[in-house]
C-alpha cells in the first residue's frame, strides 16, 4: 500500500510539474541547491553506513540512525527533480536524460525509495543478516540510477 | 600489460565502470608486487641491485662512459620513478571511496570517511604525475630508436645486441617468476579480503 501511495504521489508530482507553469529561475536554483545538499547528505551517510556494516563489530544504533536519515531524505527526493532544474540552468550532477525518459527515472527513484524503507525496517529489527541484504539492495538501487542519470560535477 | 591496465583504469572510471576500475587497480597491484619481487630474485638485468645507481654513475653515463646491459643509470631513475608513482597511486586507490559512497577501495574501511575522500582527490591528481612519467618514458624510447637502439623488443624478450666487452645477462628462472607472481596474487587476494585479520572490512 505504501509503495502504491509513493508511486501515485510521484506520478502526481511529475504530472503537475509537466503541466504547471515553468519554475522561476530563483525557485529552480533553490530546488537544485536543496537536491544537492540532500544527495550529499545521503552519500555521506552511506559512507558511514558502509564502514559500520562491513566492520567486524558493527554498532547497530549508528546503522539505525543512518538508515532513518536516508529513508527520510528519499521521500523528500520526490520534489527534487522538477523539469527545468537540469544542467541547462546551472551546475548539477543531474543528467538531462532524467527529463527525456521520465518514466524510467521515476521507476528507478521509486526503487530507491522502496529500498531505503526496506533497509530502514531491517535496521530497526537489528538483525545483521537482514541489514546486510537490504543494504546491498539499497546500494544496487543507488547505483542503477546513478549509472544512468548522474554525471560528474566538479566544484 | 601495466600500460594496458593503466589505460583501462583511466577509461573505466570515466565511463561509469568504477567496479571494473577497482578490479583493474587490483590487477596492477599484482603486477607491481611481481615486479618488486622480480627486482630481488629475477634476471640479472631486472634486479634493482644491478641497475639502480647513484648520481655519479648517471653523470658518467651522460658523458658516455657506460657500457653495461639492461637499464642505463639514467633509465634506472625512470624505472624507479614509475614504480614508486604507481605504488603510491595503487595505495591511494585502495583506501579511496567514490563521491557518492557507492564504491570503496578494499581497504577504505581501515581509514575514516574523510580520509577516503581526500585519498580519492589525491588519487585523481596523482594520475597527472603518472601521465607525465609515461610521456617521458615513451619520449625516451622514441629518442633511442631514432638513435638506432630499439628498446621495446628487448624489454619483452630480454634479448638485445650487446656491445662487445659487456658482461652477458643471467636469465631468471621460470619457477622463480611463477613464485613471484603467485606471491603477488596471494597478497592481492589478502588485500581484497580486507587485509589484516580478514573482515576488518570485508568487501
Amino acid at each position: 500500500m505504501r509503495r502504491v501511495t509513493i508511486a501515485v504521489g510521484m506520478i502526481a508530482v511529475f504530472a503537475a510539474a509537466a503541466v504547471a507553469a515553468p519554475l522561476t529561475k530563483g525557485r529552480a536554483l533553490a530546488i537544485m541547491h536543496q537536491r544537492h545538499e540532500g544527495m550529499e547528505k545521503i552519500g555521506d551517510t552511506n559512507k558511514l553506513l558502509r564502514r559500520e556494516i562491513t566492520s567486524s563489530s558493527p554498532f547497530v544504533p549508528a546503522i539505525q540512525s543512518g538508515a532513518a536519515t536516508i529513508a527520510g531524505l528519499s521521500v523528500k527526493a520526490n520534489g527534487w527533480f522538477p523539469r527545468g532544474t537540469g544542467p541547462e540552468l546551472g551546475k548539477t550532477g543531474a543528467r538531462p536524460q532524467i527529463w527525456q525518459t521520465p518514466q524510467d527515472f521515476i521507476a528507478k527513484l521509486h526503487n530507491f525509495q522502496g529500498a531505503a524503507q526496506a533497509f530502514n525496517a531491517a535496521a530497526k529489527s537489528g538483525d545483521m543478516n537482514a541489514i546486510k541484504a537490504r543494504y546491498a539492495d539499497l546500494n544496487g538501487a543507488c547505483k542503477a540510477c546513478h549509472d544512468k542519470y548522474r554525471m560528474d560535477m566538479h566544484h | 600489460m601495466l600500460t594496458g591496465l593503466i589505460g583501462f583504469s583511466w577509461w573505466s572510471v570515466h565511463n561509469d565502470h568504477t567496479d571494473w576500475h577497482i578490479w583493474s587497480g587490483c590487477a596492477i597491484l599484482t603486477l607491481l608486487i611481481f615486479r618488486l619481487l622480480w627486482g630481488f630474485f629475477g634476471s640479472s638485468t631486472a634486479r634493482f641491485s644491478s641497475f639502480v645507481r647513484g648520481p655519479q654513475a648517471v653523470l658518467n653515463y651522460l658523458r658516455g662512459g657506460w657500457n653495461g646491459i639492461g637499464h642505463t643509470p639514467l633509465g634506472a631513475l625512470s624505472v624507479v620513478a614509475l614504480l614508486v608513482a604507481v605504488a603510491i597511486q595503487v595505495s591511494l586507490g585502495l583506501i579511496s571511496q567514490d563521491e557518492d559512497g557507492i564504491y570503496a577501495g578494499p581497504l577504505a574501511g581501515l581509514v575514516s570517511s574523510d580520509t577516503s575522500d581526500k585519498a580519492r582527490d589525491i588519487h585523481e591528481l596523482w594520475f597527472n604525475v603518472i601521465l607525465g612519467l609515461i610521456i617521458l618514458h615513451v619520449a625516451a624510447i622514441i629518442f633511442y630508436r631514432l638513435r638506432g637502439r630499439p628498446l621495446t623488443k628487448a624489454m619483452i624478450t630480454g634479448k638485445a645486441k650487446i656491445d662487445a666487452g659487456s658482461p652477458p645477462m643471467r636469465r631468471g628462472k621460470w619457477w622463480v617468476a611463477l613464485l613471484c607472481l603467485g606471491v603477488g596474487i596471494g597478497v592481492t587476494r589478502w588485500i581484497i579480503a580486507g587485509a589484516p585479520p580478514f573482515g576488518a572490512s570485508a568487501p
